[in-house]
């Protein structure tokens, strides 16, 4: 039974799944070694479940209890007395086996350790541990509140009881959960990444414009985004960590290989919307 | 939003209208273009009642030839949108003759007063090349030729036919056909008079078109049967159930459909020709084809383990 949920990192995702566990009526420890962080996302979640209640997708007198539920912190210890720890920190192989050594010294033995990355081996994270069979993948996807889905990778040495109540919970989250092995870029990613690839080939051979190809894939096969929009979206230098993440794990796998436009972007300072150019010029919409 | 300048310079760019198309070497080849659109065979829907009885109206008149269910997918926006349909199958499904709208001709015989015909072929190259070699010695020299050129280039296919600058490539797989945009692919013999009515052709019956450069699997089919092909590697590779798959693409990547749906609604003979193609024509690793996928476009076996598994 998921009674304490703790969660390290007060980013986006550790940010939205709090919200998601407090919301479910889980008791939330949210760890980070920032107070300022802790701050702003109890203010992001305050803001958020006021808009819920605005939408009347939230009773007003939940607000308060809801809010109490999560439990800021920033020594580690306080967080070992958890049924689960969920780690939502940086995408950084020896900062997560660092992390995953020191929670598994303080926490619980019967506590399941769960990390949220999108790319690194589960099995690698759980390396370092004692007992990496309580180890595993719980993979949202970003927006949180609203992508139901979670990818829940098994690593190398997870066991099936950590199996099975990491599924019992994402679910008691209100999560579809699906079962996946430890592999590259795991299913999702790694599955839509021939989409970026390809694209980025034919613009590279001059089949088309990136315009062109956006259009295609939306109208013809009935996507909301075309790849270049999406890439733009999340950052042309995070897709390109991403996927030459992904390729290094394979150990050059040709079907994962990257594409030298995305380096020559991402060198050049062409962002994406972040940094208002990318394959789309979005400067006057600043 | 105002686009990055950051554009491939041979490529045109149009909606719905030709803006500019190479045309150096097809003045070359054809010293004296004909007049693609005279009066007589201009592609306008016609007010006078068409007969049922044969191919013979007012009505400009549509032969489309080559794969089911494409053949009658085509068939049925053509005649949708008032043309004359007459149309031929490869291989003809028997189940599909009875539920056609009425009016729509199956004739084996081009009729002479065809405007415009729509080669749809993926999979069976030599039937292809017997179609188009027909379908080039029947048709007026005035009627274009539109075929499917995603698993062999429109320009290759020029070389089977007399009349090169009729012929200009379309993608064509099932599940594209009621979409409102076609990828249109001229070749380096295609005038601008063939790029036109083409392009009136396709707003006729309801359809913009993005002309793109001719190589084969175009733009989706080529991004499409990659992302199903990956599917099916993970599926041999035991990474998740296929059900699971699907879910993860539509829920979690926005998808709107998931790759083993979509690999069964195109059907996995037409994903397996285009991979083929694009392996043999690019001739990298990349697209080599999952070895399961083949299997079960051959056995028609759809993500069945072996007993061995």
């Amino acid at each position: 039974m998921l009674k304490h949920l703790g969660i390290v990192g007060a980013g986006t995702m550790g940010t939205g799944i709090a919200q998601l566990a407090a919301l479910s009526k889980i008791d939330v420890q949210l760890y980070d070694v920032n107070e300022t962080i802790l701050r702003r996302s109890i203010e992001r979640i305050k803001a958020d479940l006021r808009k819920m209640i605005n939408l009347g997708k939230l009773p007003h007198e939940e607000f308060n209890a809801t809010v109490e539920r999560i439990r800021t912190r920033t020594s580690l210890p306080d967080i070992g007395h958890c049924d689960c720890i969920i780690e939502s920190i940086i995408e950084d192989i020896r900062v997560k086996k660092d992390l995953f050594k020191h929670l598994d010294v303080n926490t619980k033995s019967t506590a399941v350790l769960a990390s949220t990355t999108s790319s690194l081996s589960i099995t690698s994270i759980a390396a370092l541990t004692r007992n990496p069979e309580r180890v595993i993948g719980m993979h949202f996807f970003h927006p949180v509140n609203t992508v139901s889905l979670v990818e829940v990778v098994k690593g190398y040495k997870t066991n099936t009881e950590t199996l099975e109540r990491a599924i019992e919970w994402a679910k008691l989250l209100g999560k579809n959960p699906i079962i996946v092995k430890d592999t590259p870029g795991f299913i999702a990613n790694r599955i839509s990444l021939p989409m970026f690839s390809e694209a980025l080939r034919l613009l590279g051979e001059n089949v088309a414009y990136a315009e062109q190809i956006d259009n295609i894939v939306k109208k013809i096969g009935g996507f909301s985004a075309g790849p270049f929009e999406t890439l733009d979206q999340m950052g042309i230098d995070s897709a390109l960590a991403e996927t030459e993440s992904l390729y290094d794990q394979s150990y050059g796998e040709p079907r994962l290989r990257p594409h030298p436009i995305l380096k020559q972007m991402a060198e050049s300072g062409l962002l994406g919307k972040k940094s208002a150019k990318g394959f789309y010029n979005y400067e006057e919409m600043k | 939003m105002k686009r990055n300048k950051k554009k491939p310079e041979k490529n045109t760019k149009t909606t719905a209208k030709v803006t500019k198309t190479s045309s150096k070497s097809t003045k070359k080849e054809i010293p004296k273009t004909p007049s693609l659109l005279t009066e007589k065979h201009e592609l306008q829907k016609a007010e006078v009642p068409r007969s049922q009885e044969s191919c013979q109206s007012d009505k400009a008149l549509v032969y489309v030839v080559g794969e089911a269910p494409m053949v009658e997918q085509y068939a049925e926006l053509c005649i949708a949108h008032g043309y004359d349909v007459c149309i031929s199958w490869n291989e003809p499904p028997s189940e599909k003759q009875n539920t056609l709208s009425p009016g729509i001709i199956i004739s084996s015989t081009v009729p002479e007063n065809t405007s415009i015909a729509i080669e749809l072929t993926n999979i069976d190259v030599l039937a292809k090349k017997k179609n188009l070699e027909k379908l080039a010695k029947a048709l007026p020299e005035t009627a274009p030729i539109l075929s499917s050129s995603i698993t062999i280039t429109a320009t290759e296919q020029c070389a089977w036919i007399v009349g090169k600058y009729r012929l200009v490539g379309i993608a064509a797989l099932p599940t594209f056909i009621d979409k409102l945009l076609v990828e249109v692919a001229p070749t380096i013999y295609t005038p601008m008079e063939t790029l036109e009515v083409v392009s009136r052709f396709f707003l006729t019956i309801g359809k913009e078109i993005e002309i793109v450069q001719d190589r084969v699997g175009m733009v989706l089919p080529r991004i499409l049967c990659r992302v199903i092909n990956e599917a099916a590697f993970a599926i041999t590779e035991d990474i998740a159930a296929p059900d699971d798959i699907d879910k993860a693409l539509t829920l979690g990547m926005h998808f709107p459909l998931g790759p083993i749906e979509w690999a069964e609604q195109i059907g996995l003979d037409q994903v397996y020709a285009v991979l083929t193609a694009l392996y043999t024509d690019l001739q990298e690793e990349r697209y080599r084809i999952a070895p399961i996928l083949k299997q079960m476009a051959m056995t028609g076996v759809w993500w069945k383990q072996s007993l061995a598994h």
